[in-house]
């Protein structure tokens, strides 16, 4: 199976070993990434276009007709990347007359949207396409024992109808995730809470702390040595947020938090150094050495 | 709930009548561990949620708390009654954008976006980072210049920066 490969803006930008960590990771699960030469931004989603829908909507097409004329499914790493794109494909899709307003303010460019293709987020796909069986025999060192609570992310769950991923009320895929590389799934209250990086971003950064804080006590009475999260934004909010936060809540504990790629690494024979993990702002001792004796 | 007038009087897929149906019951606002994240503000109570804040508000694109909201549907989700008081919250996103009232975060990123193609700044830093990594350099995208020529969106920035 061959997609083409949207990398968003944040990975490459401020995550670039995530980006390296895809490259390497999905081709060895059957999962061949096209590079396309000129996505841009899908444009990010609550900063633009919620707020100048028809030039979000245009932005949208035009990485979608990349795709298009590439001949493949587009595949994210991102939660916002799939919120916009799916939205905008379905929206295109259906309503005839924006696609042709859109399509106008595209000839521009060059390109036009025909609706050919999907947009998958890479959870997505690898629940679905690849299959949890064939992770699971990817996994030669399966972290059994690690505790790790997972936090699926706003804009991957809702609207359902479009998303399709998990039920927003009571995710689960990303536990069975987890336990398909030998992890321990928690459940935890405050599971489906935001992880506040839009928040934070747009809004007031101290209410995105106590959110935070709220969520991130929620996990550790639960027993978590880590937390895993499928979005880059959260992954950000969950590193340098907590940070930011258990300095201003004095939270006295830390939780690592990886993306699920990063877990699956160590599952395929990665080291912590070979994922990454130096690169994080939360570290903790505990986490380490629990992990060093699973991989051992 | 009590809905502006001028507000009210906008049309967009017929919300008007959902919103006019609101109990006031507060619980897209006040559910614990499943509830809106801009909620968290210390300024909102269970009497006076975010929701109401924004929906109930005098001169609603004009209500600096409008801008809190995250997309992320609780709200909707969580509502009894099918009102969606995302789809007003971002409908006043819109309006405010157009009256000169958007905040500098977001016509900042939506400049960086439409000038380099990436919503985050593209810093020697990144490069230096990429380069480290083996990763190819990135490159700013300029073809979005022409789409927001043409939606009205590259006029409007004008207008804030003057």
């Amino acid at each position: 199976m061959r997609y083409s490969f949207f990398r968003g803006c944040f990975i490459p930008v401020r995550l670039p070993h995530i980006e390296i960590l895809a490259k390497k990771l999905l081709p060895e699960l059957g999962v061949e990434l096209s590079p396309v030469e000129g996505f841009t931004c899908c444009p990010e989603p609550i900063g633009f276009t919620v707020n100048h829908p028809l030039t979000g909507l245009a932005v949208s097409a035009r990485n979608l007709s990349l795709a298009e004329e590439q001949g493949h499914d587009i595949i994210t790493l991102c939660n916002g990347c799939t919120y916009t794109l799916k939205q905008a494909n379905e929206t295109l899709k259906s309503d005839l007359e924006l696609r042709n307003k859109v399509n106008k303010l595209l000839s521009e460019t060059g390109h036009q949207y025909k609706g050919t293709v999907e947009v998958r987020h890479f959870a997505e796909v690898l629940v679905e396409t690849v299959g949890l069986d064939k992770v699971k025999k990817k996994a030669e060192t399966p972290l059994e024992g690690l505790k790790v609570a997972s936090h699926t992310g706003c804009h991957l769950l809702s609207p359902p109808e479009v998303m399709g991923f998990d039920d927003p009320q009571v995710p689960v895929k990303l536990d069975l995730m987890m336990e398909a590389i030998g992890a321990t799934a928690l459940d935890y209250s405050h599971k489906t809470q935001c992880c506040g990086w839009t928040l934070s971003n747009y809004g007031d950064r101290n209410a995105s702390y106590t959110l935070l804080g709220d969520k991130l006590r929620a996990m550790r009475s639960a027993g978590a040595d880590s937390v895993n999260v499928i979005c880059p934004q959260c992954l950000n909010q969950f590193d340098t947020g907590q940070m930011m936060a258990g300095r201003a809540l004095k939270l006295g504990f830390k939780l690592p938090a990886l993306f699920y790629l990063q877990y699956l690494a160590l599952a395929m024979g990665y080291s912590l150094d070979e994922v990454g993990y130096k690169r994080h702002r939360v570290k903790d001792p505990g986490f380490e050495e629990k992990l060093g004796r699973i991989l051992a | 709930m009590v809905i502006n007038t001028r507000y009210s009087a906008r049309t967009f897929h017929g919300l008007e009548e959902a919103a006019e149906i609101c109990l006031k019951c507060g619980v897209c606002c006040v559910i614990e561990g499943y509830g809106c994240p801009a909620q968290y503000d210390g300024q909102f109570t269970p009497r006076h949620t975010y929701v109401y804040d924004c929906l109930g508000h005098d001169d609603p694109t004009a209500n600096p708390n409008i801008w809190q909201c995250v997309s992320c549907h609780k709200c909707e989700e969580m509502c009894p009654y099918e009102v969606s008081p995302i789809a007003f919250i971002e409908a006043m996103k819109v309006w405010a954008l157009e009256e000169g009232h958007a905040p500098d975060s977001i016509i900042g990123e939506i400049e960086q976006v439409v000038n380099t193609g990436y919503a985050f700044p593209l810093t020697a830093n990144t490069e230096r980072q990429r380069q480290q990594l083996g990763l190819e350099p990135i490159r700013a995208n300029e073809d979005l210049r022409s789409l927001a020529e043409g939606t009205g969106l590259l006029e409007l920035l004008g207008r804030y920066r003057r």
